[in-house]
């Protein structure tokens, strides 16, 4: 393997040329610079998951590069708001939910006591969480017995800035620019590989292999086939509208993400912006509705509508070309794993580069577990419409639905006694399951029998300590705007 | 309501760990009522087992020294295959990593990419603790800190399994398991639901249960004698369907590891205990009869025989399901793979924990069944395709049982996972598994498995750099295990058997 040709000149089609270039030293990559299109999800949604970091340190790069070149903040989660409308807000953090007690795990002690009547929610049980709805930040503590030890943070990009300091960063490492339009590929005619790929300016770029970040539409992967595996049956929102409003001065690591009668819509705060999303199904609500829904919370324009098929190419990797991000897998943006799934794929193909024949056995191995790893993305966002409750049309209809196996499996396991089953190449942890199932209002019939060695006053005294000293902790700790003053100033010394 | 009322049927390994288990872990919850017989005696040969043995007994707070000393129990650091490969091939299967652990990049990948490149390096053994410690015939217990070098091993246990069932009794009994002697002679069943009532003993006592834990071996008494569950028939793949089993005076020395010495029609064991060592021939009777296997064990062991050969008949493969109705299978009464890779144990211990993690209420939801049925069977299949990996990978022509092996057809689940290996030396990756990526590394190169490439990050660094660092983990590897102990003194100072046999 030599030669690479990476088409997509946005933050997708950088930050994989960075990675094989820092990696794989002796291929060559470029970049054909095509502005990404506007429905390319990965390239819009600034939101990321905790994920991006560890694919920032993989390359060489720090949270302060991020942070000071491309103006990033942090984020701590989501709050999700009527998603279940008998039941307050609750807060997905990418953190541990409640401190080891007996053998069983935490959330049974939980469970025990909301069994037996009301309890305090379960998400206040997650230091990370607290500290979110407090709009404050600090990285996590080094010393493992701490509670705040334990969480994980992403990272909120500024999608005008990022995408700049990757391509700087990627020339950095030596991938090559190549501007141009796209006109079309040649295929080879024995093989079925892609030879070449032709550009408005007459030139034929050849290569290896192909990488296809030109977003949905898969300039270079649809090429080959059109094969797509559907999954609006479970994601039913097939429109999304997106609008810009001005940044606030205390920009919070907390995204909010609140159902609405035909969909949901989303608040996201950076320090460059702020940034409103409405997902919604056409066929209950109009395009015009949704629009003056989103600018009356927004206070700014939306743009024209995003249209949205959800589901997967059951395939990302044929012969020489892999598809990366929504050439690949195309979701709504909730719990915001567009990118991620574009960085695991980036990952993915580093680890599995294989020689120019791509053999069949090479990409049989990275489109399974491309798929294992999708399956799970499209169950999580699914469960939070399948564990919803709200009386409209649109969320009664998806109650009704019935779900894939996988799902239906998770859900009625953990419905039964509060078991979650495992899968290989989960992108979310149980707590992340966890804080929605629980956050959403399923609540086990049963709880482990292993829980019985800790008597129930002993648990509860255990839980208060444990939330009393989240509460008391938070109030102390900086702002999230004062923390990212701080980390500037520092820089500036 | 929880299954108040478990009934073991069966005493023996299997019978005593998931009472042990149950009484400790689940007090309140059950009563456990253990039924056994000693004329039907149990399989337990000597038994070698895997890592995870240990945080068994850690969960059921037995004390190391203590159990081992009971056991006369020897440390384990792998397995030695010998002739498996070609006739003169050896190599061990070692518990722990090749290389210092960690990183994105597997070790092996380094080491493939420089001797790609036609640059000598040791062998791959000589990066593994396990290995250098297992050829220096030495011992210690491995660090807790993930940084330092001496905690990349694990360790298992050999032990005499006759021995193991009455220590794990003893805490059974004490945390208030009842037993019962007697043979049983019939299964009563609920007319309308089928489920299991009842088991009734020669001497006409019926002992009644909500909850039944098939655990008498072979016979599966519940799962297959009274409920027919079907058995899936793994013979054509692991075609040795007998064993003949022999103790005799440990003449050799008592290696931390286990001899797995390929035979001309299957192989032998060898697992050096304190007080002797086992060994066994397991054989395909389509090929060998057992008069003539027996005479091959005799010939082969390195000691004075203790007892007379004794021989067991068995098949490859598992129930469909390991949980029907209100009956569990744990152990040989749910399936069977050969003692290779030291499973049987590792397999009651799996069957044990998921049964504790699901366990029922009196009215048995099917969902708990199915999960526990799902983990068992990814338990099997996964070890099964390990398994028939050691046979195939061989270019042993000498008999027609290894012709056969090499050239049979194999499951499309491992012939996938062979041609990533030979690509550029990838596993598989799975998170759950018993035997994860050393364990296959070791088996496919110490097979002669060879990759034709390697993963392309381990083009980074230069070879000068690679080699440099290399030679020092070598040497560091060496230099920690020399410093340990004997074996042999180590298990003297540290767990001598409490009485000489």
């Amino acid at each position: 393997m030599r030669d690479v040709v990476v088409l997509g000149g946005g933050l997708l089609g950088w930050s994989a040329a960075a990675a094989l270039r820092r990696k794989i030293p002796a291929l060559r990559v470029t970049v054909i610079a095509l502005p990404p299109p506007p429905d390319a999800l990965a390239e819009r949604i600034g939101s990321t998951l905790p994920s991006i970091v560890e694919f920032h340190r993989d390359i060489g790069m720090s949270d302060g590069d991020a942070l000071l070149r491309a103006n990033c903040g942090f984020r701590l989660g989501t709050e999700f708001q009527h998603w279940n409308a008998e039941l307050p807000s609750y807060v997905h953090a990418y953190d541990r939910y409640g401190q080891p007690l007996g053998t069983a795990s935490f959330h049974n002690h939980w469970v025990r006591h909301a069994q037996l009547g009301s309890t305090p929610p379960f998400d206040q049980y997650s230091p990370a969480a607290a500290m979110a709805r407090g709009g404050r930040f600090v990285l996590p503590d080094t010393d493992p017995a701490s509670p705040f030890g334990h969480f994980e943070y992403g990272l909120a990009l500024d999608i005008a800035a990022y995408p700049q300091m990757m391509r700087a960063y990627a020339q950095h490492l030596g991938a090559i620019e190549r501007r141009g339009g796209f006109k079309g590929v040649r295929l080879d005619a024995s093989t079925g590989f892609i030879a070449a790929l032709a550009l408005d300016d007459g030139q034929e770029i050849k290569a290896d292999l192909f990488i296809d970040c030109s977003g949905p539409r898969a300039l270079l992967r649809g090429a080959l086939d059109h094969e797509f595996e559907d999954w609006s049956r479970w994601l039913p929102c097939d429109r999304l509208l997106l609008a810009d409003a001005a940044p606030v001065a205390q920009p919070s690591p907390l995204d909010r993400a609140v159902a609405h009668d035909a969909g949901w819509r989303w608040a996201a705060q950076s320090l460059g912006r702020t940034s409103h999303g409405y997902a919604y199904a056409s066929g209950e609500l109009s395009d015009d509705k949704a629009a003056r829904t989103l600018r009356g919370y927004a206070g700014a324009d939306p743009q024209a509508p995003i249209a949205l098929r959800q589901g997967r190419r059951p395939q990302p990797w044929l012969r020489n070309c892999v598809a990366l991000g929504d050439a690949a897998t195309m979701v709504e943006p909730l719990e915001w794993t567009n990118l991620h799934l574009a960085h695991s794929a980036i990952d993915r193909l580093v680890a599995m580069m294989p020689d120019r024949d791509c053999a069949p056995v090479e990409l049989w191995d990275y489109n399974r577990q491309c798929a294992a790893e999708t399956t799970r993305v499209r169950d999580f966002l699914a469960l939070h419409y399948a564990a919803s409750h709200r009386p409209e049309h649109f969320w009664r209809r998806m109650r009704d639905t019935a779900l894939p196996d996988s799902l239906a499996h998770t859900m009625q396991l953990f419905a039964e006694r509060g078991r979650l089953p495992f899968y290989e190449d989960e992108t979310f942890a149980r707590d992340s399951w966890l804080a929605v199932l629980l956050g959403q209002g399923i609540i086990p019939r049963r709880t482990d029998p292993l829980i019985d060695t800790v008597p129930l006053a002993e648990s509860d005294r255990a839980m208060m300590t444990m939330r009393d000293g989240i509460a008391r902790i938070v109030p102390t700790l900086p702002t999230h705007a004062d923390f990212l003053g701080n980390v500037r100033r520092q820089a500036a010394r | 309501m929880l299954a108040r009322r478990v009934v073991i049927v069966g005493g023996g390994t299997a019978g005593w760990m998931t009472a042990a288990a149950l009484t400790k872990l689940l007090p309140g919850r059950c009563e456990v009522h253990l039924v056994e017989s000693e004329a039907i005696g149990i399989v337990g040969v000597g038994e070698a087992t895997l890592p995870h043995i240990r945080a068994f007994n850690e969960r059921l707070g037995i004390d190391e020294a203590d159990f081992m000393a009971s056991t006369r129990a020897t440390f384990k650091l792998g397995i030695e295959f010998v002739d498996w490969g070609r006739i003169g091939d050896t190599y061990i299967h070692p518990f722990g990593t090749f290389g210092p652990g960690g990183g994105e990049v597997d070790f092996h990948q380094f080491w493939l990419r420089l001797k790609q490149q036609g640059i000598a390096v040791p062998d791959l053994d000589r990066f593994s603790m396990a290995c250098t410690m297992g050829r220096m015939n030495r011992f210690a217990l491995p660090s807790r800190d993930p940084r330092k070098l001496d905690s990349t091993f694990g360790y298992a246990y050999q032990f005499d399994a006759t021995l193991y069932a009455p220590y794990l009794r003893t805490i059974a009994e004490r945390m208030g398991a009842r037993r019962t002697e007697g043979r049983i002679v019939t299964v009563h069943r609920d007319g309308e639901t089928g489920d299991v009532t009842s088991v009734q003993l020669e001497s006409g006592e019926k002992i009644e249960g909500d909850l039944f834990v098939d655990c008498s071996g072979f016979v599966s008494l519940l799962l297959d004698k009274t409920l027919g569950e079907p058995f899936e028939d793994w013979s054509k793949w692991l075609l040795n369907d007998r064993a003949t089993a022999m103790p005799c005076h440990t003449a050799g020395a008592v290696t931390p590891y286990t001899g797995v010495i390929a035979m001309p029609y299957g192989w032998r064991w060898r697992i050096p205990l304190q007080h002797r060592t086992g060994n066994g021939y397991v054989y395909s009777s389509q090929f060998l009869s057992d008069e003539d296997a027996a005479t091959a064990l005799i010939a082969a062991v390195e000691g004075e025989p203790i007892a007379e050969p004794r021989v067991l008949r068995f098949k490859a493969g598992r129930r469909r399901r390991s949980w029907v109705r209100n009956c569990v299978g744990v152990g040989l009464a749910s399936g069977f793979l050969e003692p290779l890779e030291s499973t049987s144990i590792y397999l009651i211990q799996a069957a044990i924990t998921a049964l504790l993690e699901l366990f029922p209420e009196k009215a048995i939801s099917p969902l708990d069944r199915d999960e526990f049925n799902r983990l068992i069977d990814l338990e099997y299949d996964r070890i099964r395709d390990f398994l028939i990996l050691h046979y195939h990978a061989t270019e042993r022509a000498d008999t027609p049982y290894w012709d056969y092996v090499r050239t049979m057809g194999i499951p499309d689940t491992l012939a996938e996972k062979m041609d990533l290996f030979r690509r550029r030396g990838r596993v598989v990756k799975y998170r759950e598994g018993v035997f994860l990526d050393a364990s296959w590394v070791a088996v496919y190169l110490g097979q002669r498995v060879i990759p034709e490439g390697h993963d392309l990050r381990a083009d980074a660094p230069s070879a000068e750099s690679l080699v440099a660092g290399m030679q020092k983990l070598a040497a560091d590897i060496h230099g920690l295990s020399d410093a340990m102990e004997d074996h042999g003194a180590y298990l003297s100072r540290y767990c001598p058997m409490k009485d000489a046999a």
